[in-house]
Parts: structure tokens; sequence; C-alpha cells
């Protein structure tokens, strides 16, 4: 017998119920968007993938550098592993263009395809936050850097349910998460 | 009033020891710790190591009082981007140096508000 029990994460976000009485849970929808290699990236390369995606900008000013450091970790980890990525959304696309996050992941150690850092058409960033991801992401002039936006970890599993959300600024809380991936990466 | 001893003791001692000047400048290094941790760890991290190449390391720098509190208060542009941060005070920015060259200069010299206002008139 085995110590250690294999934890079910939860599904998050609403779920439906289909026609032939099945539980339908929520699924991040088909996207595509830009990496830092102008490559486009969209669901199709996340199957059979754990992700984290979160959600930043390059000149954010507050909390970005702490999920970054956090972030970097989980890269670190799971640097050999072809079935972990990592997606980070701009939330402020019109000026992180490819080549700016292209330099920005120099500068981090960082490559593509484990981590992708995403630009595209701003609305379409938002909404997949706000209705897919469970997160806050807009614009907002009063706050520092002009956007306001959650510091969270999503972590998604290979089927793209959404099965954790965390706090990328605190170190505990992505030791969590880290955990929770362990789980996940046994799932079929 | 027995419980005050120990205070009395650890007040003869502090002050015995400390010149007013020396009290002065312990007080804007902790102020400054304080602002530090508020306004520069996120990105320079609390050894002032920075993050990778991201980040630059502040810890081993020789730059001058004057051109740092010129850099935090009106941050730097283009490539190396550094946020401006109008809020900091005359009284900010001479705890934050004091408190920066006292970490990772071993400098035990109060930085004066007189000298951050100089050095505002004269920034670049």
């Amino acid at each position: 017998m085995s110590c250690s029990q294999d934890k079910i994460l939860p599904f998050l976000g609403p779920k439906t119920v289909s026609a032939s009485g099945d539980t339908v849970y929520h699924q991040i929808p088909a996207f595509n968007f830009l990496n830092q290699d102008s490559v486009i990236i969209s669901e199709k390369d996340m199957a059979g993938k754990v992700y984290v995606a979160d959600f930043f900008f390059t000149t954010c000013p507050t909390i970005c550098p702490k999920m970054k450091t956090q972030m970097l970790r989980i890269y670190e980890r799971y640097k050999e592993r072809d079935d972990v990525r990592l997606l980070s959304h701009s939330i402020d696309p019109d000026f992180d263009t490819p080549s700016v996050l292209k330099d920005y992941a120099a500068r981090l150690h960082v490559t593509s395809p484990k981590w992708n850092l995403l630009t595209g058409d701003k609305a379409k960033i938002y909404r997949l936050g706000q209705k897919s991801y469970l997160v806050s992401a807009q614009e907002d002039p009063a706050e520092a850097g002009g956007f306001v936006h959650s510091g969270a970890f999503i972590l998604v599993d290979k089927n793209r349910h959404v099965r954790g959300i965390y706090d990328g600024t605190v170190e505990a809380e992505v030791n969590h998460l880290l955990e929770d991936m362990e789980n996940l990466l046994k799932e079929l | 009033m027995k419980k005050y001893i120990p205070i009395a003791i650890i007040a003869f001692f502090f002050f015995s020891c400390s010149s007013k000047e020396e009290i002065l400048q312990q007080q804007y290094a902790v102020e400054g710790m304080a602002l530090y941790k508020t306004h520069c760890e996120n990105c320079h991290q609390a050894d002032g190591s920075g993050l990778r190449d991201l980040y630059p390391s502040i810890n081993k720098s020789n730059i001058s009082p004057e051109a740092l509190t010129c850099l935090m208060r009106n941050g730097k542009k283009g490539n190396g981007f550094m946020p401006a941060n109008a809020k900091l005070q005359g009284l900010d920015l001479a705890e934050l140096v004091t408190y920066m060259r006292d970490k990772w200069g071993g400098n035990k010299q109060i930085y004066p508000i007189d000298s951050v206002q100089i050095a505002l008139k004269n920034c670049n």
C-alpha cells in the first residue's frame, strides 16, 4: 500500500450539464497569440500538456517582478519535461510586441516552447483572462503602470480545465502549485 | 517601576554608545529599509542582487548619491527602463540613499535632505 494519497484537484469555473446528463467542465476555449519568437501559439500546442498561465506586462513596476521570480522556479523545475508549459500573456500588447517580449525573455534567460510570452489582440487577451482564466486583467489609468491585473497563476490540466488558482507573488502559494502540478501530471 | 529598569538599562547603553548623529543615521537607515521594501525590492530583490539580466544588481554599484537620487525620482528611459517615482519626496530619497550606502557600501554617514534637494536641481 502506498502512503502518499494522490489528491484529486477540483474542476474550477462554471459547470454545465449536457443533453445526455453528463457534467461538462469549464474549459479554456480555442485561442491563438504570437509568442516572443513570432510563432503562433494556440490551444493545439497545449494538447496533452499541463500548463501555468499568468497575465503581466514588461514595464510593470509592481507585482510582475515577484511573479516572474516565482514563475522562474516553475520553469527551472520542469525545464526537462516536455509535458509542462508556461504561458505569460501581456495585458499591454500594443507595447509588448514580439520583439519586446524576445528581449525580455532573453534577459530572463528563458526560451520557448517551454515558456511562451504571448501578445495579440488586447480585447481577446482581456476576455480570455476574465471569462476563461477567471482572473482580472484590464486597463486602469489610476494604477501604477496603467493596468490592473491579478497576480494569479492559473494551473490548467491536459484537457484545458482550470484546476487551481494561486497567488503568484507568494512563495508558499507557488509551493502548493508545484505539489498540485505533480498530481496533475499523473492524470491522463 | 521595576519593569522599566531593563528598558532604562538598554536605553542607557544605546545612548551612551551612540552619538546623536549615529542615532539619526540609524533612524534614516531603518526608514530607508522600509521604503526600499515598498519601492525597490520587487525588482532588485531584498539583497540587491537583481533578477538575472532583467533587473540589474545594485549591491555592488559605485553610483554617486546624486545620480542615485535622480535615478530613483526620474527613472530611466529606453534600454534598461526603470519607472519614475514622483511620490518619493526629499526625506524619502535621503533615507533610501542612507540605507543603501550603509547596507552595501558600509557608509555610516547620513545623506541629508539638503543634499537631495541640490541633487534634484541638478539632474540631467
